[in-house]
């Protein structure tokens, strides 16, 4: 008791709820500033906390992270720019909700379960950090192989659009994943020659050109809709309550999958997302709704999508092992300040291991009143002309791309996604899909590789493993499925199609 | 740049087939008998074997619901129907990506500040904007973004021709 | 060395006498901020180490020296910026062993030899790691089962193909007369997923350096049998060098150093190697250091030009012999 305590009296130093307060509202700005990303929020800060107490350092991360991550959300809602890999998956139903005219509900429900997922998250990480990390060492390659699989195969759920179109554009973002040499051959692939590609393509760049750019390009040639009603919305967080007793199953799936898929290393918050949204779709009673500014797949993805993100830690903390490239940056700032990853630092060091978990808490709850007083004041956004609006948009898709590792060809990678990604929109490939493959590609090609590296060439490991076997099952049922129920509808399609 | 199934199709199988026909060139690693070939060979051929799909227009009748669908939600709200855009008016589109590869190519010269005036004024233009609207924003925006990122962030955006107070 | 930086020393000392205008411009470096370019991403062991170093240089110094992180192309594009830059002093950089690698692989012009060398500041030896209920209690078990076991049979990992723990498995496994690819290795990203896939039993080897492997080893899930290096590392002393178990010395290394682009003024690079001496042996640089579990490693000027030359050659033989150069 006398840890927590303690914990409670390092929390409540001023120079750390300073650091709170301070990296939160920097986490709620530039996580809200389309083209500028969660990843890149965090990085920045890095020197920062080169000067503070470690606890305060830490600190900073965990809120400024947290709160990024759902003001990501806030520019994927209201001009369907998304700033995370993971806010890409559910992007389009957002803005469709936007479109509806009720953007305050869209990124009410954002909020309020991001903030439930992300407390959820935490408790998760103080009550079963040594059970969860027996997950994570229970995955082999051959899992993960299973597990990239099925991410990919998130990618026809999540768009509404021909399955096929959506499968071409998940290749085109594996076959980008194949750029540079970050391969398991360490060969120089589809490089051209240049060694600004050695490193690959990077899924933020290409996602602020395939979603910002590509939107300002769709803007210019399109009348300035109509401005939406000024109207004062109720509290924001009334509804939520309803929709958390509507949807307290999807919330409680979504907090699940987001904390298992979060403490496996690599796939991170980068994929609950995804699988969370895709199986809300898959076992909604209404899953025609979806894509067209319906709640239930962002409950289920929110609620999964900050779950993911603090049960990344728990790799990170026990063992020095990132979840994501979020966490591979928290290490860093660990290891700086001597709160250095491992059993010691629950052993040796728990009241500063304590203090961590209130940090999170504290984060995820102030992140409803900062939260709610950005969704109101970013909301005036839609009132603004675009002729304000979208040429800022392009000036920070061009400094954030620049910031994270000031490389001007990240600059060029955004013009060129902002071509690829307004040609692929406009025919109808979603690209989203790309993105995802772009997200999962080097973890699909590295676990098959190494998986038969380490079995001399025998495919039966990944199936004969127990986990294994069970994700290989889960692979092929998921797979098999939609053939059937496309095989089976298409006769009933043709009828519909005939008359019209 | 709207085009039919059959050229996007065709695009996509071709780049599958130069995806594939490259890949399979890379040597293979000594001691991985899956070597960096196989993976963009595979891809190569799924995206011939999609690209060939999509020419044929399988899968085409769920893209009509999904669009009937938010057409309809549109439609509801008032949401004016964009008329297909004429080819020489959709060049415009190619107005954002231009300006990125200005900022690439002119930044370290005229320094950030400059190009980023330049930049923005460009665009309220291309949105119609007035002059107004372009001078205020043209001023602002980038002086904010550099004292921010600059002074608080540490990003060495290069000063050129007008260096801030603060750098 | 000191000799020749003393020499430089009074040479310029000389020269200043002789013309005291540009003596005073001289005299006066550093008198802008100068910026300390970083190859590599924000929050990793290189960004760390280039901090702290740029922090206790401007005290040195009396200028701000401001860490950039100029990242891409796997390291290439940051250290290209370093060599590119003007040679004025106000552009140094922290070079990675990666300079004396990838050249070999065609990927660069770039060698050691395209800077001006200041100081080395960290070397961290590969360990051998294997999974704590592993049969093999010492690493002469390990070399023996090695030795018995068929080419191919037992696999390590640590980082990707061709990269630095790959090298020094293969010199290792070269110094006991063996094959390059008796141990076949199994690419990773890095050494944190490969000490994971140790602990979940598909692995045999992770050659990686100590320090990464620390927070598995405390947590017991992993055991360090020896480190490719000429000595103990105070940091862990419990873990006994590769010579003291098996009698033949190999020693090869993941290093970290300062350098600036070629031909900077002799004077600029004398006063940058005093005050970067000053660095290393602070109290600050070896609380930071040894907190991380970073290997302590100096040698300034010449010493490092020559040691780069030397780990350049090593690099090169391993590198041909598992025909992973180009040339």
């Amino acid at each position: 008791m006398s840890t927590v305590l303690e914990a409670l009296r390092m929390v409540a130093a001023p120079d750390v709820v300073l650091a709170i307060l301070l990296s939160s509202i920097y986490g709620l700005v530039v996580g809200c500033l389309p083209g500028l990303s969660a990843t890149m929020a965090t990085a920045l800060l890095v020197p920062v906390t080169f000067y503070l107490s470690p606890i305060a350092a830490i600190a900073t991360i965990i809120s400024a992270s947290a709160m990024a991550i759902f003001s990501g959300d806030i520019p994927g809602t209201l001009l369907r720019i998304p700033g995370t890999p993971a806010s890409a998956a559910y992007t389009d139903e957002a803005y469709a909700m936007t479109r509806k005219g009720r953007p305050e509900l869209a990124l009410g429900i954002c909020l309020w379960f991001s903030a439930i997922g992300g407390i959820a998250g935490t408790i998760s990480l103080v009550a079963m950090a040594p059970l969860l990390a027996e997950i994570a060492f229970s995955f082999s390659t051959y899992e993960y192989f299973w597990l990239g699989i099925m991410g990919l195969m998130c990618a026809t759920l999540v768009a509404r659009s021909s399955p096929v179109k959506a499968i071409a554009s998940m290749l085109l973002g594996l076959l980008i994943s194949c750029v540079g040499m970050e391969n398991p051959g360490g060969v120089p692939r589809f490089t051209f020659g240049l060694t600004d590609l050695l490193g690959g393509i990077e899924a933020v760049p290409a996602l602020v050109g395939a979603f910002a750019v590509s939107e300002v390009m769709r803007a210019l040639l399109q009348p300035e809709p109509p401005k939406l009603a000024h109207r004062r919305f109720g509290s924001i967080l009334a509804g939520q309550i309803a929709l958390t007793k509507q949807y307290w199953k999807q919330m409680t799936r979504g907090n699940v999958i987001g904390i298992i898929i979060g403490v496996l290393p690599g796939a991170g918050a980068d994929m609950a997302a995804w699988v969370s949204y895709a199986m809300a779709k898959k076992f909604s009673k209404e899953p025609q709704k979806f894509g067209t500014g319906h709640p239930e797949g962002l409950v289920e993805a929110g609620a999964s999508n900050n779950a993911s993100l603090a049960s990344g830690w728990v790799p990170s903390l026990l063992f020095g092992i990132p979840g994501d490239t979020i966490t591979a940056i928290a290490i860093g700032v660990l290891y700086m300040k001597g709160l250095n990853p491992g059993p010691t630092l629950f052993t040796e060091r728990a009241s500063s291991m304590y203090a961590l978990y209130i940090i999170f808490l504290i984060a995820n709850i102030i992140m409803i009143p900062l939260g709610i007083m950005m969704i109101r004041g970013t909301s005036h956004v839609m009132r603004a002309p675009r002729a304000a609006i979208m040429p800022v948009v392009l000036v920070c898709a061009a400094v954030g791309s620049f910031a994270t590792g000031n490389n001007l060809s990240a600059v060029l990678i955004v013009a060129a996604f902002g071509i690829i990604g307004y040609v692929l929109e406009a025919n109808g490939y979603p690209v989203a899909g790309m993105v995802l493959g772009i997200v999962m590609g080097s973890m699909v090609e590295q676990s098959f590789v190494t998986s038969l590296i380490k079995s001399d060439g025998s495919i039966l490991p990944f199936f004969d493993r127990p986990v294994s076997a069970i994700l290989a099952a889960m692979t092929f049922a998921a797979l098999l499925w939609p053939v059937a129920i496309w095989l089976w509808g298409r006769p009933k399609a043709a009828k519909r199609a005939q008359p019209a | 740049m709207l085009l039919s199934d059959r050229v996007t199709g065709g695009a996509v199988a071709a780049l599958g087939a130069a995806a594939a026909y490259v890949g399979a060139q890379l040597p293979p690693v000594p001691g991985q008998e899956v070597g960096p070939a196989a993976f963009p060979t595979l891809i190569g051929l799924l995206l011939i074997l999609c690209g060939g799909l999509i020419a044929f227009g399988v899968g085409r009748s769920f893209e009509d619901e999904a669009e009937a669908a938010v057409e309809e939600s549109e439609v509801a709200h008032g949401a004016p129907h964009a008329a297909p855009p004429t080819p020489l008016r959709s060049l415009k589109a190619a107005l954002p990506p231009a300006l990125l590869l200005f900022y690439v190519l002119a930044v370290d010269r005229l320094g950030f500040v400059p190009t980023t005036f330049l930049m923005i004024v460009a665009m309220v233009f291309a949105f119609g904007g007035r002059w107004r609207l372009a001078l205020a924003l043209g001023t602002i925006g980038p002086v904010a973004v550099h004292l921010v990122f600059y002074k608080l962030l540490r990003v060495p955006l290069p000063a050129g021709l007008l260096p801030m107070p603060w750098s | 060395m000191t000799k020749l930086n003393r020499r430089a020393i009074l040479a310029s000392a000389a020269g200043a006498l002789a013309a005291p205008h540009l003596a005073l411009a001289q005299a006066t470096y550093p008198n802008r901020p100068i910026s300390m370019l970083c190859p590599w991403g924000a929050g990793g062991g290189t960004d760390a180490t280039v901090r702290i170093v740029a922090q206790l240089l401007e005290r040195e110094l009396g200028q701000p020296v401001n860490v950039i992180n100029r990242t891409g192309g796997s390291g290439v594009v940051g250290h290209a910026a370093i060599a590119a830059a003007a040679p004025d002093g106000y552009t140094l950089g922290i070079l990675t062993v990666e300079i004396s690698m990838m050249h070999w692989q065609g990927l660069t012009e770039l060698t050691p030899r395209s800077y001006t060398p200041l100081a080395l500041v960290n070397e961290d030896p590969p360990g051998i790691q294997v999974k704590a209920d592993a049969p093999y209690k010492t690493l002469k078990d390990l070399a023996d089962t090695i030795k018995k076991s068929p080419p191919g049979r037992l696999k390590a990992s640590g980082t990707g193909q061709g990269g630095i723990w790959h090298l020094a498995l293969i010199g290792w496994l070269q110094s006991m007369g063996l094959a390059p690819n008796h141990v076949a290795w199994v690419p990773s990203n890095g050494a944190a997923p490969a000490m994971q896939d140790l602990a979940a039993g598909g692995l045999d080897i992770v050659p990686c350096s100590v320090p990464e492997a620390r927070a598995m080893i405390e947590a017991k899930r992993a055991r360090s049998l020896a480190i490719m290096a000429e000595k103990r590392n105070p940091q862990f002393p419990d873990v006994p060098t590769v010579g003291e178990e098996l009698g033949q010395v190999y020693a090869a290394g993941a290093w970290r150093g300062i350098a600036g682009p070629r031909n900077l003024p002799e004077d600029v690079a004398a006063k940058l190697r005093a005050a970067l001496k000053k660095v290393y042996d602070s109290a600050g640089y070896k609380e930071f250091m040894n907190n991380r579990g970073f290997g302590m490693k100096w040698a300034d000027g010449a010493d490092f030009a020559a040691f780069m030359d030397d780990g350049d050659k090593k690099m090169g033989t391993a590198m041909k012999a598992a025909g992973l150069a180009k040339s």
